[in-house]
């Protein structure tokens, strides 16, 4: 294993590591714009200089092999100045647009102005006048003047998706990022290309001016659009959450996420949020109260409780032991949602399994000896009218269930339905009794993946205070009935 | 226990001292009625004090050339604001050489300290305060400036231009 030392700092390396990728382990920033972890090496953006010593000319730190014994300076004098120049390139043509770039606050160009830069542009010469707002596809908003041309979107399609859409058009300062005639960006990965652009020049139609970024916080989360079980960071403030962005876990989805899963935080907001308890289609009842008469009621019945994969581990065990330990007459149905293609795959992330917990879901049912029907036995259920009441165990992301508005019949004839519900939508309007609960990004629990890896999820946001989780729900119930303390 | 110390004889002689408050009273009402011109007080609000054109009262929105308002929603303004009192919604501009507009620009005008650092904050000039300092009103919403009250107000006169102009950087080159 050969010996690299950067800045008086030493480690071991496996052979063929770049010099950039030592320096990132041993935590020394090195600036870089093209190089990207997850893509190949392009070597054009010039910004990873570094002085190697025994070597008269500086060399870029991604396209560098550590060999045995080098010793490499990224924060001398020479560097320094290297970079600053190298930057003064790349923002000659660069509009100042940096109040109206979505990109500000979190742009590679500020910040290695900042870092390094600090002179003063003297171009004597105009600046190239590019298009701007160029639509490349239904998620993407492509600004040719921003654009550094650091190939990382181009690489991306071509290494990553496969899709080929995106190339770099003309030679010199007339070079232009574009798509091909006739075929936008339209492949379910695109708007990763907008988080690997270090500038402005690639930004989200969603996200486009909602907020600046400085108004937002981060914190970590796992997306629940599907069985993968994606690490995303959510970007959230008081008026609610904003985006999701892939955090790096190369366990489980390497660098990306898909499309599809950035939309999973709208209905986490609270427009879409069912905010109290509604009871025969009227609001307002207080949630302890509700809870008390739903238990009251559901003693000695004959109950159907049908269950989705869209909740965390804890909140099965809590569920479970309530309706399948301390009750009787309680028969189990699991609600997989999207059963046309639930076994699908596409090949990169996404997956058929709509919910992030099914594998949590079966273990659960394992552990407490549930053997649960399927929809169709539901159905027949529902039409032997088996069940007096019904609890659903509704799921959040409800584009998950496209056939969710066709099944609404059959449970409008499953007796008195409890229909536990994160969303409000005018279908559930039906049922007797809808209970708000608590979103995915408002619980703490355990998510099991397609894998089996489990991954901890954290309460991090509060947007509907009267919302219960389901262990908080058990709880209730289990005492309304008389079974627990 | 408390005493309670009763006045002594000698703070009876409180005649002189009212006499004297009285001397200086109509001293000066004399002197009023007789130099009118002079006068530190003004009749408001039947008369106004006019402030130098540099005073740092309500804000105004500029305009393009165009009439159009000047504002970028970048939110600086929003961001420096110590009071937190201007709120801002950006939407997108149909011409792409503007792309980025406040589609609503609101300043609770109680909650503002007229700090002027909103002013000192705009890239482009698009915020500036003026003159007018009479914020009286009775009903509380109007006391939330919208764009309609910041840029297009009578006292602005059609609007007030921005000395920034996009135009004119572009020709530039810059």
């Amino acid at each position: 294993m050969p010996k690299v030392t950067i800045n008086g700092k030493s480690i071991d390396v496996e052979a063929g590591t770049s010099v950039i990728k030592a320096a990132q382990l041993l935590n020394i920033p090195i600036a870089h714009y093209c190089w990207h972890e997850g893509l190949s090496v392009a070597g054009a953006c010039r910004m990873c200089l570094v002085e190697v010593e025994k070597n008269p000319k500086l060399q870029i730190a991604c396209n560098l092999p550590v060999t045995d014994g080098m010793v490499v300076h990224t924060e001398n004098e020479k560097v320094k100045d290297a970079v600053k120049w190298s930057l003064d390139f790349h923002l000659i043509n660069h509009p100042l647009d940096c109040p109206i770039c979505d990109q500000a606050g979190e742009c590679k160009l500020q910040d290695y102005y900042m870092n390094y830069g600090l002179y003063n542009p003297e171009m004597a010469e105009r600046k190239q006048k590019k298009n701007k707002a160029v639509s490349l596809g239904d998620r993407v908003v492509l600004d040719q003047e921003r654009c550094i041309l650091c190939s990382r979107c181009v690489r991306f399609t071509n290494e990553v998706t496969k899709t080929y859409e995106l190339g770099i058009f003309n030679r010199g300062d007339r070079s232009v990022l574009s798509t091909f005639e006739n075929r936008p960006l339209n492949n379910n990965y695109s708007v990763n290309t907008v988080d690997i652009c270090p500038v402005g020049a690639l930004t989200s139609k969603d996200f486009r001016f909602k907020q600046r970024v400085w108004f937002l916080k981060d914190f970590e989360s796992v997306c629940n659009g599907c069985s993968t079980g994606c690490n995303v960071k959510v970007s959230y403030n008081n008026n609610g959450v904003f985006r999701l962005r892939p955090k790096v876990n190369k366990e489980v989805n390497g660098f990306w996420m898909c499309d599809e899963g950035r939309d999973v935080y709208k209905f986490v907001n609270k427009e879409y949020r069912l905010d109290q308890v509604v009871e025969n289609k009227v609001k307002g009842k207080p949630m302890a109260l509700a809870l008390q008469e739903i238990g009251q009621k559901i003693k000695g019945q004959n109950l159907a409780v049908v269950v989705t994969g869209q909740y965390t581990v804890e909140e099965y065990d809590a569920f479970f032991e309530l309706f399948a330990g301390k009750l009787k007459n309680v028969k189990f149905y699991h609600w997989m949602g999207n059963e046309e293609n639930f076994e699908s795959f596409d090949g990169i992330l996404l997956r058929g399994d709509k919910n992030p917990n099914t594998q949590g879901l079966l273990k659960s049912m394992k552990k407490h000896g549930i053997k649960a029907g399927n929809w169709k036995d539901f159905e027949s259920a529902v039409v032997k009218k088996e069940m007096q009441m019904t609890v659903v165990a509704a799921p959040e992301n409800q584009k998950a269930y496209p056939e969710m508005k066709s099944r609404m019949k059959t449970f409008e004839n499953a007796g008195e339905v409890i229909w536990l519900s994160s969303c409000s939508s005018e279908d559930f309007n039906n049922f007797k009794w809808q209970i708000p609960m608590k979103s995915y990004l408002e619980k703490t629990g355990t998510f099991v993946n397609f894998k089996g890896i489990e991954q901890k999820i954290k309460a991090n946001v509060k947007i509907i205070p009267d919302a219960v989780d389901l262990v908080q729900l058990s709880a209730a119930l289990g005492e309304s009935i008389g079974v627990m303390r | 226990m408390s005493v309670v110390k009763r006045p002594s004889q000698k703070s009876k002689w409180y005649i002189p001292g009212i006499l004297t408050g009285l001397k200086i009273t109509m001293k000066h009402m004399l002197f009023n009625l007789t130099h009118r011109k002079e006068m530190m007080t003004i009749n408001y609000p039947e008369e106004k004090y006019q402030y130098s054109d540099r005073f740092k009262g309500n804000h105004i929105l500029t305009v393009k050339k165009d009439g159009s308002i000047r504002c970028t929603a970048c939110m600086l303004c929003a961001t420096y604001c110590p009071a937190e009192c201007i709120s801002i919604t950006a939407a997108e501009h149909d011409d792409p050489t503007v792309e980025k507009f406040p589609i609503s620009y609101e300043i609770d005008i109680l909650r503002c300290v007229f700090c002027g650092f909103c002013e000192e904050a705009c890239p482009v000039d698009a915020i500036r305060m003026g003159p007018e300092h009479q914020t009286a009103a009775i009903a509380g919403e109007r006391f939330i400036y919208d764009i309609t009250r910041l840029a297009y107000r009578p006292e602005n006169k059609g609007g007030v231009l921005s000395k920034v102009d996009d135009e004119e950087r572009h020709r530039r080159g810059l």
